[in-house]
């Protein structure tokens, strides 16, 4: 054991000891306790124009700009998105928690300490997976309502280092499994984009941190992607979402799903702001051996600051971009914008578009079976609850038990698919090029590789599409690098919704706390759903 | 030769009594297939339904898969691998 490791077993083991000599619940780990990470002066950008007069439009890097440069104070910052909360979140119902006093007293403080770096003050939207020291951590589930973290999650913590404002915590599905709902599947959180449609999916399970960013309640926020949870919300809210490979970002203090193959990432509005949250998220963790023996965190704000060659973007690296067979078909308004967009990247210098073959068996080892052997981490560590609480896994009850019922001989066999598989990926698509564009997020999410999902249209009712790429194993610069140029020469990222109109704020602030009538998720609709 | 495909009354028990070995009993759950008005868990006869097709769908499907090799018992097959991403770093 190396000395690190040593001394990160034996403050895991105090502490635990520590708790049960007090009568409590023994809780596992230890809070991270470190410092700000290192940003590149391209964390800082100045505002655009029509982002001046109103801080909440303000993306990550421009808000750290004003902040930086005495334009802006992080309590002007945080009473501009609380205004919005005000209006707006009883439509959006984006949160579980408000922390409206503690923010206001956080960025008081941040405006007498001195600049920590880009998030220094900028108020953020935080998954209620999440663990939050003293603020209430639910899940979403009926399991966890009364439970209060002792501490932060390693990544909330690793945020508040580097100055980030904990804003509240966000509404998702119930234990991470489909859009936000309450546990008993009533539909909560709405798509910023159609207020007043809450039929329009808004991407699950980090709804409610993709609906407080789009909708400008938070400057970026956080998610956990097991299956699309990240790039799903992102791509149906016109943000910018990075999963990052497994093992970048601690799980310590995240309430798990599938141990696997949960990803803590952020939800931002472009590449740059993801980079920001990225960089500060992630490192290894005493609390998390998946995090250590990486390869190191390479500079994604340089990654996600555009190249010119005069005033002509180029890519920051030359970049091969795989095409899927099937990836662009047909005439639907999904398949134009995946025309448009792979017009546009082979234009820009540096950027290839090759083909690049599904690789052998790729349905079987992807598909619903396969997909399913992430089930048993799901049952395994919740099995307490499964002898005496069934009903209150509410509507999301169902994949629990079915963890429970595959074998352990099936679990192997999918642990080795698992191992064939990344290898055939390796082999067959990325032997012939660097970013694969993606038909679904499932077969990255089983491998635990990268991805971006990231803005390229809209649908002729105002509905944003999104698009996902594919990376390597530590390869999230690269895809940093490809959505910047992209984003260079498109704007669809700098659009953001409509206001919801007054009289659907109204309608909402008269109807009942749960919102009963946006409907309902049954249990057999979330077994069909859930990721 | 194939063993007979299970009947829908013996995956129930088999059902029930692998949960039951875990210490899971499904009678927590409404009786019936409606679910608990209070909570939205589903009814014990649409919780086995679900777990019936699972099994079928699932757990089968995974079971008769046959790694590449042309003898499973004597062929070196791929090690299982939980966090194959992570495996890339002390792989190289």
């Amino acid at each position: 054991m190396s000395t690190v490791d040593r001394r990160a077993f034996l403050a895991r083991t105090a502490a635990v000891a520590a708790a049960a000599a007090a009568g409590a619940s023994a809780i596992p780990g230890v809070a991270w306790a470190g410092g700000p990470a290192r940003f590149g002066a391209g964390a800082y950008v100045r505002p655009r124009p029509e982002a001046f007069a109103d801080p909440t439009e303000l993306t990550l890097a421009e808000a750290a700009w004003m902040i930086k440069n005495g334009r802006l104070t992080p309590a002007e910052l945080v009473e501009a998105y609380l205004t919005r909360l005000g209006a707006y979140e009883p439509v959006y119902q984006a949160f579980n928690t408000v922390l409206a006093e503690q923010a206001r007293a956080a960025a008081k403080a941040a405006g007498k300490r001195r600049h920590t770096g880009p998030l220094h003050g900028v108020p953020l939207a935080i998954k209620d997976n999440y663990w939050t020291a003293g603020v209430r951590t639910t899940a979403n589930s009926y399991l966890f309502q009364d439970f209060v973290p002792p501490y932060d999650a390693t990544a909330v913590a690793r945020l508040k280092a580097n100055g980030a404002i904990v804003l509240g915590k966000t509404q998702m599905g119930p234990l991470a499994t489909t859009r936000a709902t309450t546990p008993d599947g009533r539909i909560t959180t709405v798509n910023a984009w159609t207020p007043t449609i809450p039929g329009t999916d808004p991407g699950g399970s980090s709804t409610g941190t993709a609906t407080s960013v789009a909708g400008r309640m938070a400057t970026s926020g956080t998610g956990t992607q097991t299956g699309g949870s990240i790039t799903a919300p992102s791509n149906a809210q016109n943000l910018t979402g990075l999963k990052p490979t497994m093992g970048r970002v601690s799980l310590a203090g995240i309430i798990p799903l599938s141990y696997t193959r949960d990803h803590p990432g952020p939800l931002a509005r472009d590449a740059k702001d993801a980079a920001i949250m990225l960089t500060a998220m992630a490192g290894e963790d005493p609390a998390d051996p998946r995090t250590q023996g990486l390869p190191r965190v390479p500079d994604l704000i340089e990654a996600a600051t555009p190249v010119y060659a005069g005033r002509k973007v180029r890519a920051r690296w030359s970049t091969r971009i795989g095409v899927l067979p099937g990836y662009a078909d047909g005439t639907s308004a999904t398949a134009l914008a995946r025309q448009a967009f792979l017009s546009t990247v082979d234009k820009i210098d540096g950027v290839r578009l090759v083909e690049v073959p599904l690789p052998d068996e790729w349905d079987l080892l992807t598909g619903g079976a396969f997909n399913n052997v992430r089930l048993p981490e799901r049952s395994e560590p919740f099995m307490p609850y499964l002898r005496t609480d069934l009903r209150g896994f509410g509507v999301s009850v169902t994949g629990w038990l079915q963890g429970a019922l595959l074998g352990a001989n099936e679990f192997v066999t999918g642990q080795r698919a698992k191992l064939l598989l990344l290898e055939r990926v390796l082999d067959q698509i990325f032997g012939r090029c660097d970013v694969v564009v993606q038909t679904g997020p499932v077969p990255f999410d089983i491998l635990g590789l990268p991805e971006i999902g990231f803005p390229i249209g809209f649908t002729t009712a105002d509905v944003p599409i999104g698009t996902i790429l594919g990376g390597e194993p530590y390869a999230e610069d690269r895809l940093l690098s490809v959505v910047a140029a992209y984003q260079a020469v498109t704007d669809w990222h700098w659009r953001r919704p409509p206001n919801p109109p007054a009289s659907a704020a109204v309608t909402a602030l008269r109807s009942s706390p749960a919102a009963g009538d946006r409907g309902r998720l049954t249990a057999e609709d979330v077994t069909a759903l859930m990721q | 030769m194939a063993p007979t495909p299970p009947t829908d009354a013996e995956l129930d028990v088999m059902i029930r009594a692998r949960l039951a070995s875990l210490g899971i009993d499904l009678d927590q759950l409404p009786p019936g297939t409606a679910s608990d008005p209070a909570t939205g868990a589903p009814g014990r006869d649409s919780v086995l339904a679900s777990l019936r097709s699972f099994v079928r769908t699932s757990v089968t499907v995974i079971a008769a898969y046959q790694l590449p090799g042309a003898d499973p018992a004597l062929s070196q097959q791929p090690a299982p691998m939980l966090y194959p991403s992570i495996s890339t770093e002390w792989r190289k």
